[in-house]
C-alpha cells in the first residue's frame, strides 16, 4: 500500500512538467530544494497544477507519444494517477482528433469542482466535477470563424486560459495562431480581443485574428489589465483586451514565450525574450527581463545566470512561473532541463536542478 | 460443421503498455472479420483501448503497428485488412527515435 506522501503547510511546490516524465521540486526557504521524479514517468508532460480549493489534486496533461494524449489527475501528489470517466476526446467518426492537452487551470476560487483544459486542435474544456467528467465548450469550437484558424508551428493549440476570478461570466484564452479571445457571458460567445498586437507574419499585420499570442496573464488586483508576450512583441491591456499597448522598448527582441508577474507588485512582469531565429538568448548572457513599472522600460536580470559563447538556452512559454510570496520567487525552466530560481523578485538566480529532460512547464504553488 | 458465416475468433498480443488496461492479460482472445472490427471488440471488452490505438477520426495512431500474421496491416488494407479464424494479431509501438 503506498503511503500518501505528506508536505508542510507553507512548503513551496514545483511541478515540472518535461519532455520524458513530471518531476517534483519542494522547498521550506526556496534555498535546499528537493527534487523528485513521479509515477508519471516517460510522457511528454505538457503541462501540470496543483488544484486546492478542495484537498489537494494534480493534474497533469499526459501526451503519450503513442498511445494518445490523456488529462490524468492524482491525489497523492503523482504516486498513482487516475483517468477520467468522460476524458478529453472528440467525438468518434467526426472531423476532430485530439493531439496534445496543452494547459489546464483550476477554476475561480469560488467555484471548486470546476477546472479548464486547453487543447490543440484548439478548443476549451470543462469539468465541473474536478477532473472526473469533461466535455467541450461550443460557443469556441463552433465559433463562426473557426474554418479559417492556421497552426502555429506548435499547432493549433489552446494554451492559456485565464478565468477572471472577479466576473464569473467573463474569461480569456490565448490560442496559436489565432490569438486573444475573450467570452463575456459564460463562454456560449466570443470575440478577438488582439487589436493593435501585430502579425508580421501575415499580409495585413493587424488582422483581426491570426496573431501568435505565445501568453499573457492578468492583472490580480485590477482585473481589467491583462500583459501578452506574443510572437511579434510585447503588449499590455488596460481594457481587458479591447485594444492593446506596445510595450517593448528597450528589450533587444520582440519574440519570446513565457511571461509571469509578481503578484504582490503586479506592474512588476517578467519575460524572457529570444533570438527569433535560434529561440534562445539573444547574445551570450542567458537573460530574464523585468519591468516594475507597468512595461516603460525593462531590465535585464543575470546575476547568477549563465553566460558565455556556449551559452543557448530556450524557455518554452509555459516555461516560467512566478510564486504567489512577497518577495516573490521566479521559476524559469529551460528546454534542454536546467531549473532557475529566483527567491528575491529576480535580483539574482540560482540553478536549483539540472540533467531534467527538456521542460515544457514549471508551476508553483505555496502548499496549504 | 463449420459455419461459413462465422466470425473470425483471433489472439490479440498487446504491448506492455497497454496491459493494464486489459487486466494485464499479454493476449486475449475477440472476434471481428476485419482489423476494424477487431479493434472495437477490443473496445467493447476494455473500454478506452480503441482511443489508445486510433484517433477519434478512426485512423490508426502513427506511432501504433499492428501485424496480422506477421504482416503490417499499413501494406495491406489497413483497418480494413480482413482477418481470419486464427489469425495472431500484434499491436507494437513503433520503433522511432533520434529526431529529437
Amino acid at each position: 500500500m503506498n503511503h500518501r506522501k505528506m508536505y508542510e503547510p507553507g512548503t513551496i511546490m514545483l511541478l515540472v512538467g518535461t519532455k520524458r516524465g513530471l518531476f517534483l521540486l519542494t522547498s521550506q526557504d526556496r534555498k535546499t530544494w528537493d527534487v523528485e521524479s513521479t509515477a508519471m514517468n516517460g510522457s511528454r508532460v505538457f503541462f501540470a497544477t496543483l488544484d486546492q480549493r478542495d484537498g489537494q489534486r494534480l493534474f497533469a496533461a499526459d501526451n503519450g507519444d503513442f498511445f494518445g494524449s490523456f488529462l490524468r489527475y492524482s491525489d497523492d501528489f503523482g504516486q498513482t494517477w487516475h483517468d477520467p470517466e468522460v476524458g478529453i476526446q472528440f467525438p468518434e467518426g467526426g472531423q476532430y482528433k485530439l493531439e496534445n492537452i496543452w494547459t489546464i487551470v483550476p477554476g475561480r476560487p469560488d467555484e471548486p469542482g470546476i477546472v479548464y483544459a486547453g487543447v490543440d486542435p484548439a478548443s476549451l474544456w470543462v469539468s465541473k466535477d474536478g477532473g472526473v467528467h469533461w466535455e467541450i465548450n461550443a460557443g469556441l469550437a463552433n465559433h463562426p470563424t473557426r474554418e479559417n484558424w492556421l497552426p502555429g508551428a506548435g499547432g493549433l493549440c489552446l494554451h492559456t486560459i485565464v478565468a477572471d476570478p472577479t466576473n464569473s461570466e467573463r474569461m480569456w484564452v490565448g490560442i496559436s495562431s489565432v490569438g486573444c479571445m475573450r467570452t463575456d457571458d459564460g463562454g456560449k460567445t466570443w470575440v478577438f480581443a488582439n487589436k493593435n498586437t501585430r502579425a508580421s507574419f501575415l499580409p495585413d499585420p493587424y488582422p483581426e485574428y491570426g496573431q501568435c499570442i505565445h501568453r499573457f496573464v492578468q492583472h490580480p488586483k485590477n482585473p481589467n489589465i491583462l500583459y501578452q508576450q506574443n510572437h511579434c512583441g510585447i503588449y499590455k491591456s488596460l481594457n481587458a483586451g479591447d485594444d492593446w499597448i506596445d510595450i517593448q522598448h528597450n528589450l533587444p527582441s520582440e519574440f519570446g514565450f513565457p511571461i509571469a508577474l509578481d503578484a504582490h507588485n503586479p506592474d512588476t512582469v517578467y519575460v524572457i525574450v529570444e533570438n527569433p531565429y535560434g529561440r534562445n538568448n539573444v547574445d551570450d548572457h542567458f537573460t530574464v527581463y523585468r519591468t516594475v513599472n507597468g512595461g516603460e522600460d525593462w531590465q535585464a536580470l543575470t546575476e547568477g545566470l549563465p553566460t558565455g559563447p556556449g551559452v543557448r538556452l530556450g524557455v518554452l512559454r509555459h516555461g516560467m512561473c512566478a510564486d504567489t510570496l512577497d518577495p516573490c520567487g521566479v521559476y524559469v525552466g529551460t528546454n534542454t532541463g536546467q531549473l532557475f530560481a529566483t527567491n528575491n523578485r529576480g535580483d539574482s538566480w540560482r540553478l536549483i536542478a539540472d540533467f531534467l529532460p527538456s521542460i515544457y512547464s514549471v508551476t508553483a504553488t505555496v502548499l496549504v | 460443421m463449420k459455419s461459413p458465416n462465422a466470425i473470425p475468433s483471433v489472439t490479440v498480443k498487446l504491448p506492455q503498455l497497454l496491459r493494464q488496461k486489459a487486466g494485464n492479460l499479454t493476449s486475449v482472445t475477440v472476434s471481428g472479420s476485419t482489423i476494424r472490427e477487431i479493434i472495437d471488440a477490443l473496445d467493447a471488452n476494455y473500454p478506452g483501448l480503441k482511443f489508445n490505438l486510433c484517433y477519434e477520426t478512426g485512423k490508426l495512431r502513427p506511432y501504433v503497428n499492428v501485424f496480422l500474421n506477421g504482416e503490417n496491416i499499413r501494406y495491406m488494407q489497413d483497418l480494413d485488412t480482413p482477418v481470419h479464424m486464427g489469425a495472431t494479431i500484434y499491436i507494437l509501438q513503433s520503433v522511432a527515435g533520434g529526431r529529437s
